[in-house]
């Protein structure tokens, strides 16, 4: 019998993990890297129900069709916030953020789906709701960049654009985004 | 009692590639679809659908959530996912089908394998505490087998060549293998060792690729498919993680799914044997009990394209195949899982 009362001495091994990953970007989204670059947001839209997905993804995942390059559609940089959440940062290991922030929902005028983890500027925090308008505020065409562009399948434009910032108009009608909050 | 009345009556794979530029779900997008046209089935009309994939490939966690994309998952379906081979996903549709409320499946698997380091990568498969730290590979253990079936007096390095031989002369037939061509064994034997005593012809290729295939059951396989490929038997056993516990110079967790699944020795018109490394052709065959004039690999096996996450899938495809157009009345198929062939499964298939 093991004598429970005496505190059991554990072996502990440190095992770290390194993978390395080398690939290049799908043709479509070098196309769609390069077009950011341009200043043009682009998507494949399905040519049997017409939803536009931004970037393409060579095939519309609704219908399961192929989309090509002579499905490329560009989208306007001007959009409507569907959702978002203002972040108060706790300090964890690479937490590069100090003060609250916005992580908005964007949807983009001609798009299906929406942009994720978009701040919004030119509104006070507490001013920020779903259908407000919202237009790119792009980096300088020297500063732009295929970072965080992967193809993980979480296309990303913080590369190119810093923020959206509010247009001022009057806020988009519910239908809009009523099926887009997220 | 297991149901026999469950047949193969659609497939499609892609050509297996060194490095695929489209996405994984690019490469399934197409052959979904081909092996869902093949069987004259609309995609809504799938009962259950099944995919085996490996997010550690291509590094993306949750990859095998946007593969279903391929499946199209809108209006929701039915389904699941293995981290396996697709031979395993058709295991699981497989007994899904055997409920009776449902009367076809969808199961496919998937693997790019470019983008990472397969022998860094496959190492953590391994256990974390002797054998991962010392980033023991694949080849690696595949060495030792091989030395050890060198040593039990079982086979030679010339057998080995041998092998890849007849798998690239073979895959010169198939247009979706990866390696073909014709070589001769002294060729092979001027080689340089990679992890001896195997050479780089030993291993298989790195490759990317996908592959469908579509079940049905009773009078639906019938409707849908002129020849049904049925499964008459289907089994998988597992030998113990740890290599160093087994004998590597034999197979008995295949021998034992072979004979759960009901292989009795009986003739086979082709059989497809998931040897990712070419002694393990020589280990299968014993444990299977086959002739030396056996039909093995005639597509060229994983010697001649190993899409990984696919290769067994592709090996019951490819049997299924030849019986569903004619050309076989019964084949085996042979899929692997783990390392030095620890998990292996047997599917028995018979044409009417």
């Amino acid at each position: 019998m093991t004598d429970v009362s005496t505190p059991k001495e554990f072996l502990v091994m440190n095992h770290l993990v390194s993978l390395s990953y080398s690939e290049e970007l799908t043709p479509i989204l070098e196309r769609y890297v390069d077009a950011l670059i341009d200043g043009r947001i682009v998507g494949h839209k399905c040519s049997k129900c017409g939803r536009v997905y931004v970037p393409g993804k060579g095939y519309c995942p609704i219908c399961v069709i192929e989309t090509t390059d002579a499905d490329e559609f560009q989208v306007s940089d001007h959009g409507t916030v569907t959702g978002f959440t203002i972040i108060t940062p706790v300090a964890y290991y690479g937490q590069t953020e100090t003060e609250p922030f916005v992580y908005a929902s964007v949807l983009l005028d001609g798009s299906s789906g929406n942009l994720g983890g978009q701040d919004i500027i030119g509104v006070p925090h507490d001013q920020l709701h779903s259908g407000m308008r919202v237009r790119a505020v792009w980096k300088s065409k020297d500063q732009r960049s295929a970072d965080g562009v992967s193809n993980r399948g979480w296309g990303s434009v913080a590369s190119v654009i810093d923020a959206f910032e509010w247009t001022g108009e009057p806020d988009a009608d519910r239908s809009v985004y009523e099926e887009h909050i997220f | 009692m297991a149901a026999t009345d469950i047949a193969v009556v659609g497939y499609a794979q892609t050509p297996s590639t060194r490095r695929a530029r489209e996405s994984e779900v690019q490469l399934l997008v197409p052959i979904v679809t081909e092996a869902l046209n093949r069987a004259g089935l609309d995609r809504r009309e799938v009962g259950f659908t099944c995919a085996g994939s490996c997010d550690y490939l291509t590094g993306g966690p949750f990859a095998f959530v946007s593969n279903l994309e391929a499946a199209g998952a809108w209006p929701p379906i039915s389904e699941s996912h293995v981290e396996m081979d697709g031979a395993w996903a058709l295991y699981e549709a497989w007994v899904r089908l055997q409920h009776g409320d449902i009367d076809t499946a969808l199961v496919f698997g998937s693997g790019k394998s470019s983008p990472s380091q397969p022998e860094e990568m496959w190492a953590q498969q391994l256990d974390p505490y002797y054998l991962a730290p010392l980033g023991v590979d694949p080849g690696s253990l595949a060495g030792i087998q091989a030395r050890a079936l060198i040593d039990s007096g079982k086979a030679t390095e010339r057998d080995f060549a041998e092998i890849v031989v007849r798998s690239r002369a073979k895959a010169m037939d198939n247009p979706n293998a990866q390696l073909a061509g014709e070589y001769t064994v002294e060729q092979l034997l001027d080689e340089p060792y990679l992890r001896a005593p195997l050479r780089k012809h030993d291993f298989p290729p790195i490759s990317d690729g996908a592959v469908a295939v579509v079940l049905a059951r009773g009078d639906k396989a019938r409707a849908l498919c002129d020849r049904p490929a049925w499964i008459r038997g289907l089994d998988h056993r597992i030998e113990v993680h740890q290599p160093g516990m087994r004998d590597l110079t034999s197979s008995s967790s295949t021998t034992l799914a072979a004979r759960k699944a009901g292989f009795d020795g009986g003739p086979l018109d082709v059989i497809e044997l998931s040897s990712t490394f070419s002694p393990q052709e020589i280990i299968l065959r014993e444990a299977l009990g086959l002739d030396a004039d056996a039909n093995v690999n005639p597509s060229g096996g994983p010697l001649a394209a190993n899409p990984v996450m696919a290769t067994g899938l592709v090996r019951i495809a490819e049997v299924a195949s030849r019986i569903v157009e004619g050309s076989a009345g019964r084949g085996l198929a042979h899929a692997t899982g783990g390392q030095v062939l620890q998990h292996n499964l047997v599917c028995l298939m018979e044409g009417d």
